[in-house]
């Protein structure tokens, strides 16, 4: 039992205990999944402070240059004349997936800290919330794509309810609108995975394989299999490899989100209680980054490579267009939703680039978003909770109301704005200059793109500061009145334990990006040289 | 090292006004100390290691020349006066730890910009003395018209800053580093990198040369909007929505300074293509702001234009070439805008007094309710009148030195040129007029006639805090700061330690004296003229009553209609865009996806239909088929024996017929 499998199922076990436990205790639950969620930050800090930098331990697709590695053997049955079905219970982590470990334990421990506000079924909510937090530590670790896939769909199933039971007043479209868009990716996916598994060996026991890091070797796969890379199978008139890239990358893209593929967003995350919102924006979002990094690029790179161009516009687009629905919006969290489909949308671009500063841009960007949407939506949730109404124009000058409250606003909003000195302008930053390089070292994408995109940076200044203007400045007026006044109070302390950390990474990483860079720089290079020898 | 300290010391000041006051005093100490080590010497420079990505290796660190020294010595210089005057200035602010906070926030990030090495670290400043700057210029934040000069203040920089991002990617791009020295000291990779065919290499990297253009260009969009040039300048002025001692220190002598700066700063990376647009930038900004302070009448305005304009004047010589009469031209400047400025404020500040003891509503920036104040504010108005006299550019000030040295580089540069571009010197000599006409409209109409409030209660001298603070400035508008022989720009210690050899301005004797001469004699003329126009009782007499109902005057006064402009090029657009995208979003996006659902779901009703009606109805066809046929058949199963008997019998006879006679 090393590390990773504690840090994945550290949470299951607490929510066992929250099962477990009486009713009667329902105070206790929510200081018990503090607790689990306290203690899994600490496991990740400690995984961070061991974490091994360096050429010999970028991992990515060499199995031994992971860390805090994991491999026993789990499902292996013997199919008589189809060989045997072998699955591993298999987990590690490199640069790529180090910092997302800490990211989620981060979020999850606000988000933990969010949930006060949950006031019914308590038991069911925590239980959920625990299943939901172990799903996604198992995605970011999991090394065998069957483990991986499992992890990934044991995600929706909690989300669904946390969705649908806890959530607005239009909770149940939203759930089901949220659940339906996710699994039409994934289901795709089984098929492209059972594909790969029939098409590679693993090259000890010469039996198929569901291990991520055989697949990504071009040695492993059987000669003519339909995912082979030397056998150039064709599909539906396209190459296998090319179609197998573009489902995986739509299911992850769902995830991102892209557009068109975004529209669940908005909604999942104004229905959603504010914990969830922020478990989305601050984490769910970023499997899907995660993913095309990990599973796109590694598994099929010379698709990646084709469809680095059409990656690049999806990016911009996405950039460009959430921009300016994020500007037309009246709602606070339909504003932060699209905004994070603009921000996403740097990522993709990042991606695209296939340079080492676009890769590290792109990743310093997700989990600067992860941080800063986190903050956005736990802000936004300060004020519905109090009021519950969420409508800008319903608010003015707060202000003079609630100080402390406005002045972590302005962190937030200024750092998604990519203000330097906070991480998201690192982010966003490098993702643009690995775009703008790309054309000089692998001309994959043009440099308009990197032009194009910064008009994103621009539009964000705007819709933010507008934002801003009309909330928090001129002459207090409330939609609610007398009332609504008495009910805005200022953050107290467990919003401010919350918010703090939160506001402290986001400074901390534009302050000092090597904490991020340096760590992952090494496994950024090897994808490079991966995908693009 | 002292720097660093600093640095910390201005940051941690976050307090109150005696902390800050305490720690902008220790900047300037130090910088004085820097700035006599490394004046004229060794240029020295200090680094570490930042972080790396991929196969860039990022540094920070701190770069100190004669350009540095001088501007960190200009900018704590003016920052402690400013600090000084504000003690009074904001004394009955509510909100005035906020102030201390955001002022020395400022001036931190201003002085950490003009010393940093690299060009990264210089862009995160760049943009953190806009933040600090639209903190500041909406610290007065229940006022809308505030609040919105904020937000267009940090947009408009925004835009500009998009233009260094790029910058930076072109150059990040080609030469692999953005360390200053590296890339623009001597031997630095600029100079090594050439143009062969139409292709800019430097070692490895090639691009096509457009791109070198364009990365100058990229920067000088960056300093357009810094330095608030057309077509960029319109956040300047509604950037004096803030308070005066912040106009005074962000928007008249540093900040707006920094686009300059950053020009010089990377001074070998334009081409002639950006060096011809500066000129043309700079002289249609420098004319048109002047002309628009001709006409308006709100006190901080016309001050505001004519920081535009002399920033104008900056980039003109930036353009031609006059390097170092551009950063000495900013420099005193920086003294005699920061001091009009803070006149101007200390003017502002005891009208309000004034008015609130003479209990009556009048705007007290507006020009036409002052008057006569000479009498009332004799220390002010000496002071402003020194300032406006180096604004102006007249013998025995500084501005006479540094402006005059513009106007001369600028006459030899046209000698060389043909065309349009010959004309700029004479634009030049035009706009410098129409500066001192309109600043002797401004101190005609405030300070001499009669005052225009019928209230009898006299207007105060400011405090003397305030006062200490006007005469240090006053010290920097006249000759001797800067060169002892006031007619002689060549002597100015600046001007030799901006420069590396400072290029013989005496190419035509003749012009040198007659330019200088010429321009002094007509500008004496329009004071005098201003004199007699606006010091009357009811200063827009007849001569400006005609010109009102003209279109130029419309021009000037609603400022060239830029701001409408801007509204209808952009901003209505834009909205429009950002609603017809959320629309678009909303029922098309969106309705794909809501219009699959619901054809999932009527295919899941046609379904039912079909599976309830269709399908399950041929099964219990089938059913009651089967069932019907149970029912006919159950009536043989009647189990009485005789009816068996029948039916036997019946059956055996009709076996019988049928064999029989078959």
């Amino acid at each position: 039992m090393s590390v990773l499998s504690i840090l994945v199922f550290l949470p299951l076990l607490a929510g066992l205990v929250v099962i477990m436990l009486p009713t009667a205790q329902q105070g206790r639950y929510k200081y018990i999944a503090l607790g689990a969620t306290l203690l899994q930050l600490l496991l990740s800090a400690f995984v961070y402070i061991n974490f091994k930098t360096g050429a010999d331990f970028s991992g990515v697709h060499q199995r031994r240059q992971f860390q805090f590695v994991e491999q026993t053997s789990w499902i292996n049955l013997d199919l008589g004349t189809l060989g045997r079905l072998q699955i591993d219970y298999f987990m590690g982590v490199d640069g790529l997936s180090m910092p997302f470990l800490f990211l989620t334990s981060l979020v999850m421990f606000v988000a933990v800290l969010a949930s006060w506000e949950i006031k019914t079924n308590l038991k069911g909510y925590f239980a959920l919330f625990l299943l939901l937090d172990m799903a996604i530590i198992g995605v970011f670790v999991a090394l065998d794509f069957f483990l991986f896939y499992l992890f990934y769909e044991l995600m929706l199933f909690p989300l669904y309810f946390l969705i649908g039971m806890w959530g607005g007043v239009r909770r149940e479209y939203a759930a089901i609108k949220f659940f339906l868009y996710t699994l039409c990716g994934s289901v795709f996916m089984l098929l492209i995975i059972i594909g790969l598994y029939f098409s590679v060996t693993d090259p000890l026991s010469g039996s198929h394989t569901f291990n991520m890091i055989h697949m990504m070797d071009p040695a492993n796969y059987v000669g003519g299999s339909i995912f082979s890379p030397s056998a150039g199978q064709q599909l539906f008139g396209i190459s296998a490899r090319l179609l197998a890239f573009i489902v995986l990358f739509i299911a992850f893209a769902i995830k991102v989100p892209i557009v068109p593929l975004h529209t669940w967003l908005p909604d999942a995350h104004v229905e959603a209680p504010t914990p969830v919102s922020i478990i989305l924006a601050g984490i769910l979002l970023k499997i899907g980054g995660y993913g095309i990094l990990r599973i796109c690029y590694s598994i099929f790179p010379e698709a990646a490579i084709d469809s680095s161009w059409c990656i690049g516009l999806i990016g911009v687009v996405s950039i460009i267009y959430g921009a300016l629905n994020a500007l037309a919006q009246t709602d606070l969290k339909r504003l932060i939703a699209y905004s994070s489909v603009s921000h996403m949308g740097f990522v993709l671009l990042g991606f695209a680039s296939l340079t080492a500063e676009g890769i590290s841009g792109a990743n310093m960007q997700m989990i600067s978003h992860g941080f800063l949407s986190a903050m956005l939506f736990f802000l936004a949730g300060v004020i519905y909770n109090r009021v519950h109404d969420r409508e800008i124009a319903n608010f003015r000058g707060l202000s003079l109301l609630m100080p402390k409250f406005t002045a972590f606003c302005m962190v937030a909003f200024f750092a998604s704005l990519g203000l330097p000195g906070f991480s998201a302008f690192m982010g966003e930053s490098f993702s643009l200059i690995g775009a703008f390089t790309s054309e000089s070292v692998n001309g994959l994408i043009p440099r308009w793109m990197a032009i194009g995109g910064s008009l994103g940076i621009l539009l964000s200044a705007a819709y933010f500061l507008w934002t801003f203007q009309r909330m928090f400045f001129g002459e207090l007026r409330l939609m609610g009145g007398e009332d609504w006044r008495i009910q805005l109070t200022d953050v107290n302390t467990r919003e401010k334990i919350a918010l703090i950390p939160l506001a402290l990474m986001a400074t901390l990483l534009g302050l000092f990006p090597a904490l991020v860079f340096e760590k992952m720089n090494s496994s950024v290079l090897e994808l490079i040289r991966l995908v693009n020898p | 090292m002292p720097l660093i300290s600093f640095v910390w010391v201005s940051t941690l000041a976050k307090r109150g006004s005696g902390i800050s006051i305490l720690s902008i005093l220790c900047s300037l100490i130090l910088s004085a100390i820097v700035f006599t080590r490394v004046w004229n010497g060794q240029p020295q420079h200090f680094q570490v290691h930042w972080f790396s990505v991929g196969s860039y290796h990022l540094t920070a660190g701190i770069l100190l020349n004669n350009l540095s020294a001088g501007m960190i010595l200009l900018v704590s210089g003016v920052a402690f006066i400013v600090h000084l005057y504000s003690i009074q200035y904001m004394r009955s602010d509510p909100y005035l730890r906020r102030y201390w906070r955001y002022l020395s926030l400022f001036c931190f990030s201003m002085m950490a910009l003009v010393v940093v090495d690299n060009l990264l670290v210089l862009y995160m400043f760049w943009e953190l003395v806009g933040f600090t700057s639209y903190l500041l210029i909406g610290f007065w934040y229940k006022r809308d018209y505030a609040v919105q000069a904020a937000k267009k203040a940090f947009i408009f920089n925004r835009i500009g800053d998009l233009g260094f991002l790029a910058g930076i990617m072109i150059l990040l791009n080609q030469f692999g580093t953005l360390n200053i020295t590296e890339l623009f000291g001597d031997g630095g990779a600029i100079s090594n990198a050439m143009i062969e065919d139409g292709v800019w290499i430097s070692g490895t990297h090639q691009m096509p040369a457009v791109w070198l253009t364009l990365a100058g260009g990229a920067f000088f969009f960056g300093a357009i909007a810094k330095s608030a040039q057309f077509p960029l300048h319109a956040w300047l002025p509604d950037a004096m929505a803030g308070p005066t001692s912040v106009s005074s220190l962000i928007h008249a002598a540093t900040m707006v300074a920094a686009g300059i700066f950053l020009i010089a700063r990377i001074y070998p990376i334009f081409d002639q293509n950006i060096l011809m647009l500066m000129v043309i930038t700079g002289s249609i900004t420098s004319f048109m702001a002047a002309t628009i302070a001709l006409v308006q009448n709100d006190l901080k305005q016309i001050l505001a234009f004519s920081t535009i304009s002399q920033l104008g004047f900056m980039m003109l010589a930036m353009g031609i070439g006059a390097y170092d009469a551009a950063l000495f031209h900013l420099t005193t400047h920086a003294f005699f805008k920061c001091l009009l400025f803070l006149c101007a404020g200390a003017v502002i500040h005891q009208l309000e007094y004034f008015k609130q003891a003479a209990k009556i509503e009048f705007d007290c920036q507006d020009i036409r309710n002052m008057g006569g104040l000479k009498n009332y504010m004799p220390i002010t108005f000496t002071a402003m009148l020194f300032a406006s006299m180096a604004l102006a550019g007249l013998p025995f000030t500084s501005g006479y030195l540094s402006k005059d040295s513009i106007l001369l580089y600028s006459f030899d540069w046209a000698s060389s040129q043909t065309g349009l571009m010959s004309l700029v010197p004479y634009l030049a000599v035009l706009t410098s007029l129409a500066t001192t006409f309109y600043i002797a409209r401004l101190i005609f109409k405030v300070f001499f006639g009669s005052f225009r409030q019928k209230q009898r209660i006299p207007v105060l001298e400011p405090p003397s805090i305030m006062k200490v603070s006007l005469m240090l400035l006053v010290l920097f508008c006249v000759f001797p700061m800067f060169s002892w022989n006031p007619f002689s720009v060549e002597n100015s210690w600046i001007l030799k330690g901006f420069s590396a050899d400072v290029q013989v301005l005496s190419q035509s004797r003749l012009l040198h004296i007659l330019v200088p001469l010429l321009v002094t004699f007509v500008s004496f003329a329009l004071i005098y003229l201003a004199s007699i126009v606006y010091s009357k009782r009811d200063g827009d007499g007849s001569v400006t009553q005609v010109a009102r109902d003209s279109f130029i005057y419309e021009l000037f006064y609603h400022q060239w209609f830029i701001n409408k402009l801007y509204n209808v090029i952009f901003v209505i657009p834009l909205m429009y865009l950002s609603r017809v995208s959320s629309i678009l979003d909303n029922k098309i996006v969106d309705g794909l996806v809501n219009g699959a659902g619901r054809s999932v779901l009527f295919l899941g009703a046609l379904s039912t239909f079909v599976d309830r009606y269709i399908i399950d109805g041929i099964v219990n066809l089938l059913g009651s088929i089967s069932k019907s046929i149970g029912n006919v058949t159950r009536h043989f199963q009647s189990g009485r024996v005789q009816h068996y008997m029948i039916t036997m019998i019946l059956l055996l006879l009709t076996f019988f017929i049928f064999k029989y006679f078959s």
